[in-house]
């Protein structure tokens, strides 16, 4: 038993996770603007320069950006494993992420070869510090819980889908011959439904029950959801390597993401909906919003298969809506306790000259209203999502929201660094 | 016959119950809800910090268990009373808002706290305390 193993002091500085989320929000802005840039409906053609641009701006810049700084966070909290060397972790995942984001997103947007070619071994420098160092702290870790297993997987996930995004990038800038669809599907399907799925219900496996006092998650669903995602995820990357790759494989597959996925939406609305804790709360709000666009996003996704006139829309309508409704809802919601939640501690951590100049609780470091204000934007963003494939006034509002909801956030985490700086200072003015 | 960690683990969520109600209450501005439902949050969190800090810790500690994490959840145990005071007096000014706030926070701390009690150090305590575990409980009964 390592004694370091419940110390939070353990925890890296304020500054480095503020800076994650401090840059996230910049990217959802430059997201909605590369959108806007790139003429014609970006929703109708999400292989458009534009839209391949700002989906890795969101992917990578906002989402990876939150969930990397938010993971070296929590890491210590919920498996009992701190971060080895935080610091340097922290910046040497911060700072390629940002160059390989922009990089990224520009080399698509104006299919420049180049700043393709720059951009894949900065991404792949962010996240093999950030799998080395996770993969450190899980091998280190003390508690065994299902929790810490969903992570492992979600990080083999991401490990498998940046190597095939790495080589996709290189490949558009050199023109290597290379079998694209295929490739592009694998690594969307690892980023999104290994990666991304399973962090969040890894997290949600503690956070909920936690946070929200609701009933633990079952002990079928936490000892076999994520092995079960992971296995499909595999059996599906297995079909992809067959030739001819036989349809009904990858259907089934498919098929069977979605049902495992609507279990686990399903099972956490339930448990919600039995919670003790019955007071307004927007983190639960953006919580349930994301479990319900996941359930409409595995709709969508049968919807997709059963209608073949349709299917091009419903296909697109599904992977929006994980991506907006279900990734950023939880992200976000969870991002605006996060920050609180570190602004108070590390104030706190002053000691008696804190009680005496008086910290800030929770709320008061991020003013509720703004949270609702976002929560009801995005739902707002969400209903033009379902209809902007179809109608470009749909789109524009799409952009719109992204836009606003990057400056709120923004303006949010902006708004935590400075009552954290006001605070501080009156801290220290106090004699000793 | 229970573990520690099933036992203690019962009595935070126990807590968690009676922080729920109080918080329920002065959310609907029902003051008097409200303060029933906290001094009974408060007693239950006295009442436990007291099984721990008087019978549980000493126990570990001399049992030879790690000294430093019981060093810092009597850390963790003054911060959280710290908070504790200051609901009593945002209730005492019938101040919802500063309630909401405390209690959020209150919320975030103790449950981070119950976690790696319940995680780390409580499955310590049961294979430590094997042989002591109904001395201990009778004890933490009494205190």
């Amino acid at each position: 038993m390592k004694v370091a193993t419940l110390s939070t002091e353990q925890a890296p500085p304020i500054s480095v996770p503020l800076c994650f989320f401090a840059v996230a929000p910049v990217f959802l802005v430059l997201a909605a603007l590369l959108l806007a840039a790139g003429g014609g409906n970006p929703f109708a053609d999400t292989r458009s320069p534009a839209s391949l641009a700002a989906t890795h701006c969101i992917t990578l810049g906002f989402m990876a950006m939150v969930m990397l700084g938010a993971t070296q966070q929590l890491l210590p909290v919920v498996i009992g494993s701190p971060v080895p060397a935080p610091r340097l972790v922290a910046w040497s995942t911060l700072l390629p992420l940002t160059a390989g984001a922009l990089l990224l997103s520009g080399g698509f947007m104006l299919g420049e070869p180049a700043l393709l070619n720059l951009s894949w071994p900065l991404l792949g420098l962010a996240f093999l510090v950030f799998i080395g160092a996770g993969m450190l702290s899980l091998a280190r870790a003390s508690a065994r819980n299902a929790t810490k297993t969903a992570i492992l997987l979600s990080i083999l996930s991401l490990a498998v889908a940046v190597a095939l995004g790495m080589l996709l990038a290189r490949g558009y800038a050199t023109g290597l011959p290379l079998p694209y669809t295929r490739l592009a599907t694998a690594h969307i399907g690892l980023a999104l439904g290994g990666w991304v799925m399973l962090l969040i219900a890894g997290a949600a496996y503690q956070v909920v029950p936690m946070f929200q006092l609701t009933p633990d998650y079952p002990k079928w669903l936490t000892a076999n959801l994520a092995p079960a995602i992971f296995a499909v995820l595999l059996l599906g990357l297995a079909s992809l390597l067959l030739e001819p790759a036989p349809r009904w494989m990858a259907s089934a597959t498919e098929n069977l993401f979605w049902l495992l996925a609507a279990c686990f939406a399903v099972v956490t609305l339930r448990l919600q909906n039995r919670r003790r804790r019955r007071v307004p709360d927007a983190t639960l709000s953006f919580f349930r919003l994301g479990m319900l666009s996941l359930l409409l996003a595995a709709l969508f996704s049968l919807a997709s298969r059963l209608s073949p006139t349709a299917n091009d829309y419903f296909g697109t309508l599904s992977v929006l809506i994980f991506l907006l409704g279900f990734a950023m809802s939880l992200t976000q919601g969870m991002l605006y306790k996060i920050i609180a939640f570190l602004v108070w501690f590390h104030l706190f951590r002053g000691g008696i000259n804190a009680v005496k100049a008086g910290v800030p609780n929770m709320k008061e470091i991020i003013p509720e209203p703004w949270m609702w204000r976002h929560l009801w934007l995005h739902i707002g963003t969400l209903l033009a999502v379902l209809l902007a494939p179809l109608w470009g006034v749909a789109a524009w509002l799409v952009m719109l929201g992204l836009l606003l909801q990057g400056v709120l956030l923004g303006c949010a985490v902006l708004a935590g660094i400075s009552v954290y700086r006001r605070t501080l200072g009156r801290i220290e003015q106090i004699p000793a | 016959m229970k573990t520690i960690a099933e036992t203690m683990t019962a009595d935070h969520k126990a807590c968690d119950d009676e922080f729920a109600h109080a918080e329920q209450a002065a959310f609907a501005g029902n003051w008097s809800g409200a303060e029933t439902g906290f001094n009974a949050f408060r007693n239950g969190m006295a009442h436990h910090f007291k099984m721990e800090e008087d019978v549980l810790f000493p126990a570990l500690v001399s049992a030879g268990g790690p000294s430093g994490p019981v060093h810092i959840m009597r850390m963790e145990h003054t911060q959280i009373r710290g908070l504790l005071e200051q609901m009593a007096a945002a209730l005492a000014n019938k101040n919802a808002q500063e309630y909401g706030g405390l209690s959020e926070t209150l919320l975030i701390v103790m449950q981070q706290h119950n976690l790696k009690e319940e995680q780390i150090l409580y499955p310590i305590a049961d294979q430590v305390l094997a042989a002591e575990r109904e001395t201990l409980f009778s004890q933490m009964r009494e205190v």
